[in-house]
């Protein structure tokens, strides 16, 4: 008898337990059907009549010591003032550090338990699509998007919303980001230069040069062997940046792949007309022995790939040369000048190709996504939230919280936002036009506040972009911007760009199923090359697995996706 | 009738056990029909399409598979044989130890490290090995030359083995002592008189004594061998040594968590359940013939 109840007893539960499933399902389907109509008439900055509040997967930096006050990544000046500007409160579905958040965002998607709203990648948007988790966005963004984010997604003619608009819906706000995040400069320390005596280096074999003396020549004057010459990629960065990733990789090697004319990780055009990927090319194979090379020389940092964050080494005065975008001063470099303030990082367009051309390759504008789950019932509170940012972005002060504790932010910016800055920024110092002159230009959200700033943070002469000719201690916030834009973008600005772009800059369907093991052994087998633990023909072997493991598929459908 | 009643309560007290055995063992068995299905999590597993058997297919053409399989139970059995051998030496050194205090004072500081989880004993390890770490600095006042420790695919084995192995001997050793009390003096005293050396004690007495135990725990451990130990080696490893510390789990886990590649993970873990069925049965099979130890 006993037995008997102790059977039925767990017949019924796993019927439970199935049915639950079951009935989870069942709810999302219906979900499906419900239209969404605005209860009130759509007005993009409008704050709720009743607080809305809004659960967010955000990233938060463990190391980004800025917030002040005893305020939180929950309770800043960007989430107060979206309280109190569209009385939304924002809560955390879950928060992760930036090396850890795609992690938790794909968790977030394979457990079917989303946040409200989150920010995601390309390939994460197309699996919520696909996995019909999402929201579809239209008419959120038709109705409440505010003029300026649209003038800006339209800018770029087209790209943003196509790379969103899945069978004519929208299921994503696009971002917009400036130009200038694509192109990774060489950053150096110029005081170790001019301590030893060398000039910025030009060619491949001078950046060698360079290294060595950074390696062996005691730059830092402290008497031990602890410099390095080129920083390499951390645990969270690539080697290079790729045609899905193409924007913001830090540390990486790219400077060296564009000089030589490898585009690894890019949709190039072969000689025959038709898509090749970059990474199966001789002149990556080049690139690849030029960096084996550079490491089994001791020039390149010899932790590469096992170090948890490049950037320290930056901030404690160790590393002498790194590849990265223009807003670094964002990144380690506020921390390295706090620390040493005679850390003169200063930006090259180098090094060149053997024609003496700068040849970088270039980013798409939109890399990142909002996404609404589905069942939320304000998806527009999302797009109210960007709206606000962007209208406002000007007002808050990055020194006592950064822009990354904004709830879901997203960067709009023109796409030559940061050259325009630069050079309104000469223009203002030149004195040949003021500050005035530029307050009219309200999609440049942050030109008005950069001009009217300028003076407090750089010293003259206003030429010389030295750190010594600079004050950081007078408004750091605005010290980290100014110095984006003037050491920063600066090269972008002066030197002529022979840019390369990628076919391509998103997923087709077989790489949903291939890619993650195509790039597993690319990443794998370049990182081997480099460190010396495998020989340089695995390069070969490589093409060839590339190849018969779904590479030659979808090249296949690369080239179609062009051809339309 | 009174055994009867008797016997109710120890089924009541059963009863967790096997809601949970239900609950996280069984139910989720559900969840294989993932490696069949074209799965999506927005759609379930009720609404996603089947594929039948491609997923294998995939599976058996990548070069992963076999290399993961083989580093899971490389590793594992490594494990298995250090943590029998260390703990059992380890164990009889310290029962040679006549003075308690500092037998008991051992004995303590050796199992520490096992109440430490992976998370904090991995950055230990990362910074011990690092390049600029103690280890290195030591080796370079020998002249030779800073290795990349946890850089290295060949070396990696050798660092989970080691570290894990340092890691639990102290916490396992409890087990042979406790064995080694179990022994009856009066066989000590009688081959003493016998005129055995210590040495001698130790062949004839004490491993006799223990033998049971020791066997016991090497065939029991044999149903572990495809568990390498996730904690450990997510902790440690990186791209470098993908190709000799990738294991089962820590693979399932990138591919179907990070990667979203949900079929192909559930179809490898579902092999290494398979796998890991017959080696349970086994090793049922020979607890029984060797020790005659058995459940039902």
């Amino acid at each position: 008898m006993l037995k008997k109840i102790l059977f039925l007893l767990l017949f019924v539960m796993l019927l439970v337990a199935c049915s639950n499933e079951d009935a989870s399902t069942d709810e999302t389907d219906d979900k499906d059907t419900t239209s969404e109509t605005p209860s009130e008439p759509a007005d993009p900055f409008g704050a709720y009549e009743e607080t809305v509040t809004i659960a967010i997967g955000q990233e938060v930096d463990p190391s980004d010591t800025s917030l002040q006050d005893g305020d939180t990544p929950l309770d800043n000046q960007y989430t107060r003032h979206v309280k109190e500007n569209l009385n939304i409160v924002v809560q955390h579905a879950f928060t992760a550090s930036p090396s850890n958040y795609d992690q938790k965002v794909s968790l977030a998607i394979a457990s079917n338990d989303l946040p409200d709203a989150m920010v995601v990648g390309p390939v994460e948007l197309r699996q919520l699509v696909e996995a019909d988790q999402i929201a579809d966005l239209t008419e959120v963004y038709e109705n409440y998007a505010s003029p300026a984010i649209k003038e800006i997604i339209d800018s770029s003619s087209g790209v943003a919303l196509e790379n969103v608009t899945f069978d004519g819906k929208i299921m994503a706000i696009p971002n917009s980001q400036a130009s200038a995040d694509g192109v990774h400069n060489l950053w150096i320390r110029k005081d170790w230069l001019d301590k030893l005596g060398l000039e910025p280096p030009k060619t491949l074999d001078d950046l060698k040069e360079v290294a060595r003396a950074f390696v062996e020549e005691d730059p830092d004057g402290n008497g031990q062997d602890d410099t390095i010459g080129l920083a390499g990629p951390d645990t969270s960065n690539k080697l290079y940046a790729n045609f899905l990733e193409s924007t913001n990789n830090l540390y990486g090697f790219d400077g060296i792949f564009s000089a030589l004319h490898a585009y690894p990780g890019y949709w190039l055009e072969g000689e025959d007309g038709k898509p090749v990927y970059g990474s199966t090319l001789p002149e990556t194979k080049e690139a690849l022995s030029f960096l084996r090379n550079m490491y089994s020389e001791g020039l390149i940092d010899p932790e590469i790939g096992v170090r948890e964050d490049s950037g320290e080494s930056v901030i404690s005065g160790n590393t002498g040369m790194f590849f990265g975008p223009f807003w670094m001063p964002y990144g380690p470099l506020t921390d390295a000048v706090k620390n040493n303030p005679d850390a003169n990082w200063q930006s090259y367009a180098l090094p060149l190709d053997a024609n003496g051309e700068y040849t970088p390759h270039l980013s798409t504008t939109t890399t990142q996504f909002v996404v609404v789950r589905k069942d939320y019932e304000h998806p527009e509170a999302a797009m109210k939230i960007l709206n606000n940012l962007l209208a406002n972005e000007s007002e808050f002060d990055p020194s006592i919280g950064g822009p990354g504790f904004y709830p879901l932010r997203l960067v709009y910016a023109p796409a030559d936002e940061m050259e325009v800055t630069t050079v309104a920024l000469r223009e203002v110092l030149a004195g040949t036009k003021e500050p005035e002159d530029f307050y009219d230009m309200p999609a440049y959200k942050l030109l008005k506040s950069d001009v009217d700033h300028i003076h407090e943070v750089k010293l003259e002469p206003y030429d010389n972009t030295d750190i010594e000719y600079w004050d950081p201690q007078a408004n750091l916030g605005q010290w980290t911007r100014a110095y984006s834009a003037l050491v920063g973008t600066a090269p972008l600005v002066d030197t002529e760009i022979n840019g390369v772009k990628s076919l391509i800059y998103s997923q087709t369907k077989t790489m949903e199923d291939r890619w993650v093991n195509l790039k597993k052994i690319e990443d794998e087998t370049f990182l081997k090359i480099i460190m010396g633990t495998e020989s340089l023909d695995a390069f070969d072997q490589f093409v060839e697995d590339w190849n018969s493991q779904g590479g030659e598929q979808i090249t296949e459908e690369v080239a179609d996706v062009v051809a339309k | 009738m009174r055994t009867k009643g008797f016997a109710k309560h120890y089924y009541l007290m059963l009863l967790p056990g096997f809601v949970w055995l239900i609950l996280f063992s069984l139910v989720p068995m559900f969840g294989i029909v993932i490696a069949f299905q074209n799965y999506n999590p927005g759609l379930g597993v009720f609404g996603s399409e089947f594929v039948g058997l491609e997923t294998f297919r995939y599976m058996f053409q990548l070069n992963d598979t076999m290399n993961v399989f083989f580093n899971t139970i490389y590793i594992a059995i490594m494990k298995i044989v250090g943590n029998l051998i260390v703990p059992l030496v380890f164990a009889l050194m310290l029962n040679e130890v006549r003075y308690m205090g500092l037998k008991r004072s051992i004995q303590t500081i050796v199992y520490l490290p096992h109440f430490l989880s992976w998370v904090i004993l991995g950055g230990v390890l990362l910074d011990i090995f690092a390049y600029g770490g103690p280890i290195n600095q030591l080796l370079g006042m020998f002249g030779i030359d800073p290795i990349l420790f946890f850089g290295r695919a060949d070396l990696f084995p050798f660092l989970v083995v080691g570290s894990d192995v340092w890691k639990e001997f102290g916490f396992n050793t409890i087990i042979y002592l406790a064995a080694l009390t179990g022994i009856n003096p009066a066989l000590y005293e009688a081959a003493s008189i016998d005129g055995a050396s210590r040495l001698r004690l130790l062949w004839h007495v004490t491993l006799p004594g223990i033998r049971t135990t020791a066997v016991l725990l090497a065939v029991l451990s044999l149903g572990n061998v495809l568990n390498a130990g996730f904690d450990q080696i997510f902790n440690l490893y990186n791209p470098l040594v993908y190709s000799s510390g990738d294991i089962i789990d820590t693979w399932v886990y990138r591919a179907g968590l990070l990667n979203l590649q949900y079929e192909l993970a559930t179809a490898v873990g579902l092999l290494k359940s398979v796998a890991g069925f017959m080696l349970i049965s086994l090793s049922y099979y020979l607890a029984y013939r060797f020790t005659n130890y058995r459940i039902f």
